[in-house]
């Protein structure tokens, strides 16, 4: 039974209960959803614009971060590094071989997944902290790779990547870009979403509340975990090419070992193991950092007897306090406040 | 939901400020008519890895601000409204800030390093918004497009040094052998770009090139390769940090003195003196600004703002570099004025009109003239050749030219 519809909701067949928007309400949120984000570009000023452009591929990484961590249990720190896979993948694919746009970003997912896999193969005989070491391992290996490999990716001169294009349509404004990486983040959402509730989401589950449990009950854990990471990579892999498209220029010091950890402090503020916690997660984080360019030259304007350099240090320190912050008093994340938020919602305005 | 704990209530203002609060305050609330002024936009490293460097350059840039602003009223009568970010040295975070400035209207934006400008020089191209960097790889203005580099690059650096070691220091016979030791980076490969397009030209020998990273604490490793093949010159293009352990682990290896030492710019400062100690006495370097305390006509000026606003920085080259740049800003604002008038002032105005009508104009000798060569899009092309002599970072050359060097990028 689905706990989260209001008092009175039945359903009489497998098809609703299965449904994700299961009431007119439901449906009436999502189409003011729908409208609201897709209207965007007409309201929205190209800054706003370019921040939700990295809102959404950040959404896609850390969507595929959280199946891999937060619903499997396989924790990696060196998503960056996938990511840098994918991007590269798409930029050469474009760059040097002139390929479309679309084979640039499905070869960037499998590509991802592929490298995923393979470093993913430590993960049945270490777990936890040790194969925290192993995925970090994996950066490290990855950029040194790009780095070196100079008549493939540019080495640390970069390489340029094109504009994406779809059928003679090319995506260069911000605008244009936000639909296109909007449709493909609300896909992503959608099939992460479903993944979930499929044998296989049940079995990601099973291995990370338990793996021997889960193998004894038949689950394959060597496969269930490199499908875990075939299928994280292969987004990190997707937001990999989305990215080079949308910032142009491709350089190793994008995918920073540091990058790595605020993807994970996405996903422990949002939620681990939700499809919403990803969502709160990022906007969350990347809104906050927006907001700390504004309120650094503001303060130090205002402030002019702090200290220099103070402001500009608040933004770390706010980072660092929140994640903080939420370890201690709301380890399940957002995406648990907001369930909390709903199920108050319903019942308003009794209390119980 | 039991929001009745006082720590709970904070996380909740703070989820509030930054989910309602910060879009307001991007949608901005200027409906108050406003006098003219003239956009610019700053991306600085204030915070993030480069912050060693980037904090003393946003300081001078904004201090000089303060000063056109205040003391010389502006550009032509008109103020500069500076629009400044912190990119935490971010590529993602400099992608969205290049994003703003155009969408606020900047006529031009600067960039401290490299790899902040090569985040930002994509966009910027597409929306033909043009910037300069302070410190800029030859990539990044080859081909030239719509970005520009303040100073020479990385590779100018080593050319420059190459010529001046091959005509005042290469005392042998034959082709002199050297050895590079280069930054994981930019800042290493432009210097290793160049010398693989010069270095046979010149009639040097490249033996051996080795890397290493901003955090390295040891490097005796990689120096006793390159030991063993024997080199004349030791080139290393990094930043200070590091320098000072290759150049220590180089008299530990009794190395130096008997090699001679150059550096590029982005390490030659008085940090690198400072870290190594006596062990750089005698290390060559090249840079493209004067020093503190030399007698060139802004340098009392700057030297005021900086010991009343940033005490700090004083005895940074870097301060320097970027009050120069601030007052290129200014120049390239007048001439577009003039050129132009205020009321069509644009970014492609800016750029047709000030960058590219830019015809040595004089930093207050702080460095090289400023001119636009059509093809060469880097603004000032000369360096000076330095030395350390009794712990001080000493010119011994006047302004040297760097010539374009013909790079192939993709």
């Amino acid at each position: 039974m689905n706990v989260d519809l209001p008092a009175g909701t039945r359903n009489y067949s497998y098809a609703k209960d299965m449904a994700i928007f299961r009431t007119k309400t439901h449906w009436a949120w999502l189409l003011v959803a729908l409208v609201f984000l897709f209207t965007g570009p007409l309201y929205w000023g190209e800054h706003w614009l370019s921040v939700a452009n990295l809102i959404g591929i950040t959404l896609i990484a850390v969507t595929g971060l959280n199946i891999l961590t937060g619903y499997c249990g396989q924790l990696s720190i060196g998503h960056a590094g996938f990511i840098a896979v994918g991007a590269y993948t798409a930029a050469v694919l474009t760059n040097r071989l002139e390929l479309p746009f679309l084979v640039g970003l499905i070869s960037a997912g499998i590509i991802a997944g592929l490298i995923g896999m393979l470093f993913g193969i430590p993960s049945l005989r270490v777990k936890g902290f040790y194969l925290a070491i192993s995925t970090i391992a994996a950066q490290f290996i990855i950029i040194f790779a790009i780095n070196h490999w100079t008549s493939v990716t540019g080495g640390f001169m970069g390489i340029s990547v094109p504009p994406a294009s779809i059928g003679g349509i090319t995506f260069i404004s911000q605008g244009s870009q936000f639909y296109l990486i909007m449709a493909i983040t609300a896909i992503v959402i959608f099939l992460a979403k479903n993944l979930a509730r499929t044998r296989v989401g049940r079995a990601f589950v099973a291995i990370r509340d338990n793996d021997l449990a889960a193998e004894v009950m038949g689950v394959n854990l060597f496969r269930y975990k490199l499908l875990a990471f075939f299928i994280g990579c292969f987004l990190a892999g997707i937001a990999g090419s989305l990215f080079a498209h949308w910032i142009g220029f491709m350089n190793a010091e994008n995918f920073t070992f540091m990058d790595s950890i605020l993807y994970i402090g996405m996903m422990i503020i949002g939620g681990l193991g939700s499809t919403v916690g990803p969502i709160l997660g990022v906007i969350f984080i990347r809104m906050l950092q927006q907001g700390m360019t504004f309120i650094s030259p503001v303060l130090e304007n205002t402030f002019s007897s702090l200290p220099a350099g103070f402001t500009t240090g608040i933004g770390p320190m706010v980072f660092g306090l929140i994640i903080v912050l939420f370890l201690i008093l709301e380890p399940r994340g957002l995406a648990h406040r907001w369930s909390l938020f709903k199920a108050s919602y319903r019942l308003w305005p009794f209390s119980y | 939901m039991n929001l009745k704990s006082p720590l709970k209530i904070a996380m909740a203002l703070c989820l509030t400020l930054a989910l309602v609060v910060i879009p307001l305050l991007g949608s901005g609330c200027a409906s108050v008519p406003e006098e003219t002024t003239l956009k610019v936009g700053f991306s600085i490293c204030y915070t993030g890895p480069a912050a060693e460097k980037g904090r003393p350059m946003g300081d001078a840039k904004l201090d000089c601000m303060k000063y056109i602003n205040e003391e010389l009223g502006g550009v032509n009568g008109y103020p500069i409204e500076v629009i400044w970010r912190d990119n935490e040295y971010d590529a993602a975070k400099a992608a969205t800030i290049v994003n703003e400035l155009i969408s606020k209207l900047c006529l031009l934006f600067t960039t401290n390093s490299s790899k902040m400008m090569q985040a930002s020089a994509e966009i910027a191209n597409r929306n033909e918004f043009p910037g300069f960097a302070v410190f800029s790889t030859p990539a990044l203005t080859n081909p030239p497009r719509h970005i520009y580099a303040q100073m020479p690059d990385y590779g100018d650096d080593w050319a420059a040094f190459a010529n001046y070691y091959l005509e005042n220091i290469w005392q042998g016979t034959g082709t002199p052998k050297m050895a590079m030791h280069l930054l994981n980076n930019t800042t290493g490969y432009g210097a290793r770009d160049a010398a693989m397009v010069l270095a046979d030209e010149m009639g040097i020998e490249i033996v051996a090139i080795e890397e290493h990273t901003t955090t390295t604490i040891s490097e005796i490793e990689s120096l006793t390769r390159i030991r063993a093949l024997n080199p004349d010159v030791l080139y290393i293009s990094s930043t200070p940090q590091p320098t000072s352990i290759i150049v220590k682990n180089a008299v530990e290896l009794g190395m130096y003195p008997g090699i001679t030492i150059g550096c590029g710019h982005a390490s030659f400062t008085k940090v690198l003196v400072d870290l190594a100690g006596a062990d750089a006495e005698g290390v060559y370097g090249v840079f493209p600004t004067v020093s503190w305390g030399d007698d060139v006509p802004a340098m009392a000026k700057m030297t005021e703002y900086c010991q009343q606003y940033h005490p700090d920085d004083y005895g940074n080259m870097d301060y320097i570099t970027c009050w120069a740049e601030a007052l290129i800003v200014a120049e390239i604002l007048r001439l577009a004025i003039e050129n132009v008038g205020v009321d069509n002032l644009t970014p492609q105005a800016v750029e047709e009109y000030g960058f590219k009508k830019l015809d040595n104009f004089d930093v207050g000798g702080l460095h090289g003239p400023v001119s636009y060569t059509p093809g060469d899009n880097r603004l000032s092309k000369s360096v000076r050749v330095f030395e350390v002599q009794d712990g001080e970072i000493t010119p011994i050359s006047g302004w040297v030219e760097a010539p374009l060097i013909p790079y192939e990028f993709d």
